[in-house]
Order: structure tokens, then C-alpha cells, then sequence
């Protein structure tokens, strides 16, 4: 069943509009939640007065901060983030108060009355600004607004620096981006005396119910989470986002569920992709082999930190490199502004640091006379190489991703004027320590369940989970049907995020089909009279040479009406915190890209003729699938790097909607697009759901610069900042 | 807050009495494509929305001597795949065809697009190119408008606060072209709208009308521009000189989609490349 591009179980109703998505929930009673944002950028809440908003006939009831007491605040790592703000604004469109009424037109009236007094403070939207002296501190616990500081120290840098024979210095930035799923975020709740059921669109149910529990002094049994298939998330619904709100204001309605429903325009101001500024010094030699590199990032957090504190230390390895450079320094540095709060977003902190560096892969081949294609191969991490971290790297494919990308490009062509190539690798860590459950339910008509709380939101991660289950108790895949995530239901899962659901829950269901199996063959072993030694199980049949027993017929034998068995799988990484020296993920994301591009030059207008990606898989469950992920990588991947970007005045998203905020569409995608899956002999489950996303800004960027003579540094490249290169480049 | 009267009368004789009666509290709605945004975004706020979707016959496509006759309520996507409209002005199907994406087309009405006045549209450039009038329909009377005098500012026209666009009248071109560019996504709103016709004689030009939209608060036409060409054949220079001229003496806006400086940049190269179309295009 592994290897099958067998369709998506939900392929059919996603595309005929027929999945339930949490938009069309409705619920007994229900009542709808509207939340009232700040229009200031950082202010003393002076009067929030709901007295005149609750005399309006319908309004049930009203969440301010006065409701809150001390378990006022969240967050997936610090707790810094008001339920609803207490006290005090940080941003605007920060949730002010939250509304539970009869319907939409009453919630939007209540919203008009309520008395909301503000007194301005100085703000501050840029990361190094906020970190000078005299800045607007945001948290008095973090003067300077830096809330965390990771670092990587390897090998010795002035030595290694005084090595090199040239030494480069270059800044890249990547500007503040929203993940626009086409669902946006969507939460329901209902309390039951002390029980408490979040419908929630959201990656990661245990970390909702872990949080919800801390929140509000219950235990987690009392908390139920359900996660109905998703449209979409992008890392953007990862950790924890309205869920606390949602569950306090239904807290105040007697029992009746409330929903909230974002709209487009509230997306942009519930999470965002890091703006980031990245600075790299990286000493070569003559011979093209490295010395040394230090980088310094500033993340931009946002005005809480949100998933950032676990985020900012991936980003500090994934800053690197996957290059042999003995020497490597590593500040990374998570920062408070008066903007939207950044979380993960797909290639998370990934997409970022490998527009850095593999941007600058190109700017030094080109000054020192290498070939870019053949600079990279020369220092690409090998199988035994070490990582900065210390760590030695096994089953390493970045060189087989390169190739493939690059032979499908077809190098030995040579091109028109105004087209240029140009390549990206990346390499990517995933979650350092996280666990994985599944349980697996066999039927006495011979059907399997499996309980997943892995979440669906239209990746295929349930059809590939299917498919391994099937895979390990050997049975068809007809025969396997999906339930999940519900905390009440189906076991522990930390996330479904950073590309590591094939990899963790697949091992997990491998874990619970095989002990599934192996108890099935001991059932039937008395039933055959066979030594269960000498037992084989295939096709939903436990079978010796010239006898079988279906798995139905072994329950029903033994008067089981079911059977079942839980696996498990998880991963530990520890790295130092002083000097990053360890472990820093229990397996790295290798991926690869090829673009090939035509520059307009009297419009700066960038068409990419062709784009070839590699992800390295392991081994790979759904081939189909698979492309569909790595094609729409590339696709995704286009819209930071040509368009994307949120346009801020006075910490005020301008373009908080998708006509002025665009993404690409079907007529932007590359005119041909390629995608190969490389596998190793390990054989090893890899998960690809980003693998060939960071590599397409660098890559594009390089062949720009290939077919034009120009670079930018500066995301995104839109055809404005291409042509007024190219001008300043053409004056004497 | 209360909710909005939804009226449906079936002439635009009505309609245009329902807005005289309800006066500024009425908002007329064809397709929706804007009001339903203008909506969203608490741009407006009516009690009374006025719709013409119950109106017969609004969306007729037919020629007449006088030129191709378009009624209001015909859609985009219904314009673009008309044989009459392509047979009519290739450059004009091609005007519609590349408005939003084919779900915006599907929905949004030709009158509803240039009684919205969006400055980042597709239509009124070439229209006005083409030197379009259109039909509105007042509570007393009737009356025809040219597009040249449409347009007053954004989102602001000509029609007074009873009247509503019935009809767009087109003459014929000898020859036409449009040039849509956009700078962001390739579904995007123009960053730029160029709409050329032209007549000639062998290869003397003998009329020329260029108008530039999207860059600019309304579509405009720069006559003394026009006028260099008439009676010239269309060399290189003095494509690019025309070009120029509009780049120049147009005074183009900033948004998402470009600065100011860099549409003064597109205007000239999407006029030239447009002039080079209908110069060509034989």
C-alpha cells in the first residue's frame, strides 16, 4: 500500500464543496461571537464600558478584561498574551473585548456601543528599532524587547575569519506576510457546568486542551477538543491562537455554544509570518571551501510571543546553511514590536534564513568566478559530515536533491538573452522533542479503524496514514477508515505541523498495525494449529502455506467483537542553550530548486519559464500526493517571493484583504513545473510538506540576477524593485 | 442595526423612481461585485438596496447601425464569449476576458463595472478609447452621456443621483487594442490600463484615441498627444514620442501596485507597446 498513489480519501468532497468544514457548524442554541480590536498601536486601556452594548436586545453577553482574573494570560511558551487585553493594547486590531450575541447584526451593533477610552504610548514596528536604548517597551519583563536570544557557538571566528581570503557581509529581509489560508480561523465552545468541548480549527488539539486547561484551573480530561477538517493552515492555525478567548466568553453565556468566525480582513491581524532581517558574514576561500560564517537574525515577534519562543531557536539552526563551513556563529533574536503576533508559517523561519543564504551562495560565486551549481555541489553536507551543532548527519541527500533539480533544468541548453537560472537548497530541522499515538481498532467484520489526532487540512495526511495502516496490518486500504482529532477520542499527538506527520504518526501507526498484527497471529495460531512462528498475515488473512484465517473469522473465533492496539513514537533533541551545541532535530528536511526565468526589462515583469523542486521522502507513501505537495510548495512559495507582503501605516495593516494583498493564482504559476522525490536504502518515512518551499525565493532571485545582472535583497522581488535595479545599474 | 430592504423592480424606469422616492438611503446593486465589497468594508451603508436582477432584457448584445449596443446587466464573462462582441472588436472581448478572474466575470454586470468608477478597472480605458456613450435612465428622462464626460473622480460619475446606466453604445473601430498590466499577481487589478483605436489610411493614421486608466484617478485621454499622429505614419519615434507625452503630462497615483514614479514608467511602455499593436495589426 506504500508506494500507491491511491486518491485522497476526501478528494471527492473537498472539490464538490461537501467536506464540513467548520464554517457551515451549527449547533443547538448557538450563539455568534464578534470580537472588538484595538485601533491603536500600543495604549493604556483607560474604560472598556459595556453598559450601553448590553442594553441592545439580543447581546448575551461581553468578555473584557475585567472578567479574567488571574489566569488573564496565554501563550504556547511565555505567557504574555491577554485573553482579551487587560490593561493595555499592543497592536492594532488586538482583541479589545468579545461579544456573544443572537446573530451577526446584533453583535455588530453592541460592538458600535461599546465605551472604549484609550491613552496613546509610543510604538514601535521595526525589530532593531525596538531593541535600541529609548525605544517603547512593550513587556517590563523584557526592557530591551528582546524576549529571547538563542545562540549557536562553533569553532573559533576570528581564527577562521582570518583564514578566509574573501569575507562577505550581506543583509537579506523578509517583510511581514499573512499565511491566507482560504478558511480562516473558525472556534466554537460550549460549557457543560466544568466540562468544556472546543470545536477548533487548529493543528495542534493536545496543545489547545494542555493550554485551555492551564487557563482555566481544570483538568485536561474535563476538556474536549474536536478538529473537523480544515481548509488550509499553513502553520497559521499551529500552536495556540483564539482558542482561550472563545472559551471565555462561552463561559459567560449559561451554557449556550458560541462561534467566532474570522473575517479576511481579522486574519491579518491574528498571526503573521515573521518579518525577519538576516545578516551574513561569511569568509571563502580562494579554493572555494568556507572558514567561517556568523549570522544575525532579528525575528520580529509582534506584539506577544506567541509560538515565537519555540520558533526562534529553529530558526537559529535553520539559519546555518547545509554547507561544510567549520566555523559558525548564530544570534537569533526574537523581538517585541507594536505589530500582529508572528507564528509558523509554512517553511517556518526556514524560508526565511535560506533566502539568506542560499542568496548568498550566488552573490560569492559570482565575485569570486565559481559556477553557482558547481560551488554549491563542492560544499553540500555529505552522509558522516558534522552540523554546527555538533551533530553528526546521517542519511544526507542534499547533493541527490540538487541534481535532480538541476538535470531536469537541463543545464547544457544554453539561453535567450534576459533568462537566467538559478538554485536554492535548503535544509530544514523539524520539532526537536515531540510524541506521536496512534491506536488502531479491528472490527469483527474485519474493518479497521484508526484514531489519528493528526489533523486534516486538505495535505492528504489521513489518506497517507491510511495507507501505512494498511501497510502494516496488511490488509487493503478499502478497509481502513480514519476518525480524528478528537482529545476525547483519539490519542496524544503534539502537532500536526513542520512536515513531520508521515514521519512521527507514521511510525506511530506502523507501531500499532505491527502489534495489531503480531496479536492477531497469536490468535490464530491455536485456530490453525500452527506454531505462530510459522505464521505469515497478508491481505487481511493470517495464512501458512496451504491454510488462512481471515482476521474477522480469528475475532469472531475467540468472541472478540474488536481488537486493538496503540504505538507510539518520539523523538528527544536537546541542544545546549549557551552555545547551541547538541542535537537539534531528530532528523534534518532536505529539499531542493531549479528556476528558470525571463525578465521583461522595460517592465521588470519576472514570467518563470520553468521550475524544478526535489524534496528528499525517505521513502515515499503516496506519489501522487506527494507531487501535489511539492508542486504546491512551489506555487505557495511564489507569493512571498513575487508579491507578497503586508503593507502597515502606523502599525494598521492596509491591504488586509485578498485583492490587495495577492496571492498567486492559477495564471502565475510557472509555465512548466517539475517535482521529483528522492528515497534513500534506509527507507525511512519523511514527511514533505515544505521541503520545496524555501528554495524558491533564492532560487528565483539567482536567476534573476543570472539573466538581468541584478540583486535583490529585499522580498519580495516585484517587477517595480527588478526595473529600478535596473536603471540604477545602468547610470554612469 | 437593521436590516437591509431588498427591492426588485423589473424596469429601470422603476428603479430609477424607487431611487427618487428613497433618495440617499437607496444604493443600486446589478452584480454586486462592489457594492458587496463597499459593503463589507462599511464604505456604505444603505437601508434600501435598489436591484436590477429582476429587470427583462438588460442584457441584450446587438448591433445596430450605429455601432454595438450592450444593455447594463450583461455580464463580462457572457461579453467576453460573445461571437457578436468578438467579431465586433477583438481588443474589446479581450477587455473583458481579462477583468478579475472568471468567478468576478460571472457575476459583475458591464454597467455595474463603469458605474462603480474603480479607478483600477479594465473597461472604461478601452471604452473610452473607443469612444463609447452610454444611456441613463433618470426618474423623468432619459439621457446619454459620453464616456469621455463620464468619469469625474473615484468612484464618482456623472450620473446623477436617480439615474441609472441602462445601455453602452460602441462605434466601430477601425482598429483596437488593450493592454492590461499587472505588477503583482497575474489575477490582479491593473497596475496599468491602456486602450488604443485607431483608423488608417494605408499607413497614414488618420485618428487616433489613446486612453489611460488605472494609473490615474480616471481614464484620460491626452488630445494633443492623439493629434501628433494624425495624417503621420506611426514610426518608432513617433510611437515613442507619443508615449512620452503621456508618460509625462499624466500624473499618475501610488498604491499597492506601483508608485507614482514607476507607472509614469509603465504608462510610457504600455502606450508604446499598444500603438505598436494597432499599427501592426493589419
Amino acid at each position: 500500500m506504500i508506494g500507491k498513489s491511491v486518491p485522497m480519501l476526501d478528494a471527492l468532497a473537498r472539490v464538490t464543496g461537501e467536506v464540513d468544514y467548520m464554517v457551515n457548524l451549527r449547533l443547538p442554541n448557538m450563539l455568534v461571537g464578534k470580537i472588538v480590536r484595538s485601533q491603536s498601536p500600543h495604549a493604556k486601556l483607560l474604560k472598556v464600558d459595556t453598559t450601553n452594548a448590553l442594553q441592545v436586545s439580543g447581546v448575551v453577553a461581553i468578555l473584557t478584561g475585567a472578567d479574567l482574573g488571574a489566569n488573564a494570560f496565554y501563550g504556547a511558551a511565555i505567557k504574555d498574551q491577554g485573553v482579551v487585553a487587560v490593561d493595555r493594547v499592543r497592536y492594532v486590531g488586538e482583541p479589545v473585548a468579545a461579544i456573544a450575541a443572537e446573530n451577526e447584526d446584533v453583535a455588530e451593533e453592541a460592538a458600535m456601543l461599546l465605551d472604549i477610552e484609550y491613552e496613546e504610548l509610543p510604538s514601535v514596528f521595526d525589530a532593531q528599532e525596538a531593541i535600541q536604548s529609548g525605544a517603547p517597551t512593550l513587556h517590563e519583563k523584557y526592557p530591551n524587547n528582546i524576549f529571547i536570544h538563542s545562540k549557536l557557538r562553533h569553532g573559533d571566528m576570528d581564527a577562521a575569519f582570518a583564514e578566509a581570503d574573501e569575507i562577505f557581509e550581506d543583509t537579506f529581509t523578509s517583510p511581514l506576510a499573512q499565511q491566507s489560508s482560504l478558511e480562516p480561523h473558525v472556534t466554537a465552545a460550549q460549557w457543560d457546568g466544568d466540562q468544556l468541548t472546543v470545536w477548533a480549527g487548529t493543528q495542534a488539539p493536545y496543545m489547545v486542551r494542555r493550554v485551555l486547561s492551564e487557563n482555566f484551573g481544570i483538568s485536561q480530561e474535563k476538556i474536549r477538543v474536536v478538529v473537523p477538517s480544515l481548509g488550509g493552515s499553513y502553520g497559521g492555525k499551529g500552536h495556540i491562537r483564539i482558542e482561550p478567548l472563545v472559551a471565555a466568553m462561552s463561559r459567560k453565556t449559561n451554557g449556550r455554544p458560541v462561534k467566532f468566525l474570522l473575517s479576511r480582513a481579522e486574519e491579518f491581524v491574528t498571526v503573521t509570518k515573521h518579518a525577519a532581517s538576516i545578516t551574513l558574514k561569511t569568509g571563502v576561500k580562494r579554493d572555494g571551501t568556507f572558514t567561517a560564517r556568523q549570522v544575525t537574525v532579528y525575528w520580529n515577534g509582534g506584539a506577544y510571543a506567541d509560538a515565537s519562543p519555540l520558533l526562534v531557536p529553529q530558526g537559529m539552526v535553520r539559519a546555518v546553511g547545509p554547507y561544510r563551513i567549520p566555523a559558525v556563529h548564530v544570534d537569533s533574536y526574537g523581538v517585541y514590536t507594536n505589530l500582529p503576533p508572528a507564528g509558523a508559517y509554512r517553511g517556518a523561519m526556514s524560508s526565511q534564513a535560506t533566502w539568506a543564504y542560499e542568496s548568498q551562495m550566488d552573490i560569492i560565486a559570482r565575485k569570486m568566478g565559481f559556477d553557482p551549481l558547481e560551488f554549491r555541489l563542492k560544499n553540500l553536507f555529505v552522509s558522516g559530515d558534522h552540523f554546527a551543532t555538533g551533530e553528526t548527519l546521517h542519511d544526507v541527500h542534499f547533493v541527490d536533491c540538487l541534481e535532480a533539480s538541476a538535470k531536469a533544468m537541463n543545464p547544457s541548453t544554453s539561453l535567450r538573452a534576459k533568462v537566467g537560472r538559478g538554485y536554492g537548497v535548503m535544509m530544514k530541522s523539524t520539532v526537536s522533542t515531540s510524541k506521536s499515538q496512534a491506536r488502531m481498532s479491528l472490527a469483527d467484520d474485519g474493518k479497521v479503524t484508526l484514531f489519528t489526532s493528526t489533523v486534516e487540512m486538505g495535505q492528504g495526511a489521513h489518506t497517507a496514514m491510511a495507507q501505512i495502516a494498511a501497510e502494516s496490518l496488511r490488509i487493503p486500504f478499502e478497509m481502513v477508515r480514519v476518525v480524528g482529532p478528537d482529545t476525547n477520542v483519539t490519542p496524544f499527538d503534539s502537532t500536526t505541523s513542520a512536515s513531520r506527520t508521515t514521519n512521527m504518526m507514521g511510525n506511530a501507526v506502523i507501531a500499532a498495525g505491527t502489534s495489531l498484527k503480531r496479536k492477531l497471529i497469536e490468535l490464530a495460531a491455536p485456530l490453525l494449529e500452527i506454531p505462530s512462528e510459522e505464521l505469515l498475515a497478508e491481505n487481511g488473512k493470517v495464512f501458512a502455506k496451504e491454510t488462512s484465517i481471515s482476521y474477522a473469522e480469528i475475532l469472531k473465533r475467540n468472541n472478540l467483537n474488536s481488537l486493538e492496539e496503540t504505538g507510539e513514537y518520539s523523538t528527544a533533541s536537546k541542544m545546549d542553550p549557551e552555545t547551541g551545541q547538541g542535537k537539534a532535530t531528530p532528523h534534518w528536511h532536505q529539499g531542493a530548486g531549479a528556476a528558470e526565468v525571463e525578465v521583461d526589462t522595460e517592465t521588470g515583469h519576472v514570467t518563470i519559464l520553468r521550475y524544478t523542486s526535489a524534496a528528499f521522502a525517505g521513502r515515499v507513501v503516496n506519489p501522487h500526493l506527494a507531487q501535489l505537495q511539492n508542486d504546491g510548495n512551489v506555487i505557495f512559495g511564489l507569493g512571498p517571493t513575487l508579491m507578497e507582503e503586508m503593507i502597515l501605516d502606523g502599525g494598521q495593516v492596509t491591504n488586509p484583504n485578498l485583492a490587495d494583498y495577492a496571492i498567486p493564482s492559477i495564471r502565475d504559476i510557472p509555465l512548466e513545473l517539475i517535482s521529483v522525490c528522492i528515497e534513500s536504502d534506509e527507507q525511512e518515512l519523511h514527511g514533505i510538506g515544505e521541503m520545496t518551499l524555501p528554495p524558491v525565493a533564492p532560487a528565483i532571485a539567482n536567476a534573476i540576477e543570472d539573466a538581468i545582472g541584478v540583486r535583490i535583497k529585499d522580498l519580495p522581488i516585484t517587477a517595480e524593485k527588478i526595473l529600478h535595479a535596473l536603471q540604477e545599474k545602468s547610470k554612469p | 442595526m437593521n436590516q437591509i430592504k431588498f427591492l426588485e423592480p423589473t424596469t429601470f424606469s422603476e428603479a430609477s423612481t424607487l431611487l427618487a422616492e428613497r433618495g440617499d438611503d437607496a444604493k443600486v446593486i446589478a452584480g454586486g461585485v462592489s457594492v458587496t465589497l463597499m459593503l463589507q468594508q462599511k464604505l456604505i451603508s444603505p437601508s434600501i438596496l435598489v436591484s436590477l436582477g429582476e429587470i427583462v432584457n438588460g442584457d441584450f448584445i446587438r448591433l445596430e447601425s450605429d455601432g454595438l449596443h450592450i444593455g447594463a446587466l450583461a455580464k463580462l464573462h457572457d461579453l467576453e464569449r460573445s461571437q457578436i462582441v468578438r467579431e465586433f472588436c477583438p481588443a474589446l472581448a479581450h477587455t473583458f476576458s481579462v477583468v478579475g478572474n472568471v468567478r468576478v466575470r460571472n457575476q459583475a454586470t458591464l454597467g455595474g463595472n463603469l458605474s462603480a468608477a474603480d479607478y483600477a478597472a479594465d473597461p472604461p480605458s478601452m471604452l473610452m478609447a473607443l469612444d463609447a456613450r452610454v444611456q441613463v435612465q433618470g426618474a423623468e428622462k432619459k439621457r446619454e452621456i459620453p464616456l469621455d464626460e463620464f468619469f469625474l473622480g473615484f468612484y464618482t460619475t456623472a450620473l446623477e443621483s436617480t439615474e441609472i446606466l441602462t445601455e453602452v453604445i460602441i462605434p466601430k473601430p477601425a482598429r483596437a487594442a488593450y493592454f492590461k498590466y499587472t505588477s503583482i499577481s497575474a489575477e490582479g487589478r491593473p497596475c496599468v490600463a491602456v486602450g488604443v483605436a485607431a483608423d488608417f489610411d494605408s499607413d497614414l493614421c488618420k485618428d487616433l484615441r489613446i486612453a489611460v486608466g488605472a494609473a490615474v484617478e480616471t481614464p484620460q485621454r491626452i488630445e494633443s498627444a492623439e493629434a501628433m499622429a494624425r495624417g503621420q505614419t506611426l514610426t518608432d519615434e513617433l510611437v515613442a514620442a507619443i508615449a512620452n507625452e503621456y508618460s509625462l503630462t499624466l500624473d499618475p497615483l501610488t498604491d499597492v501596485r506601483g508608485s507614482a514614479w514607476y507607472r509614469r514608467e509603465m504608462i510610457r511602455v504600455f502606450v508604446q507597446r499598444a500603438l505598436e499593436e494597432v499599427r501592426n495589426d493589419r
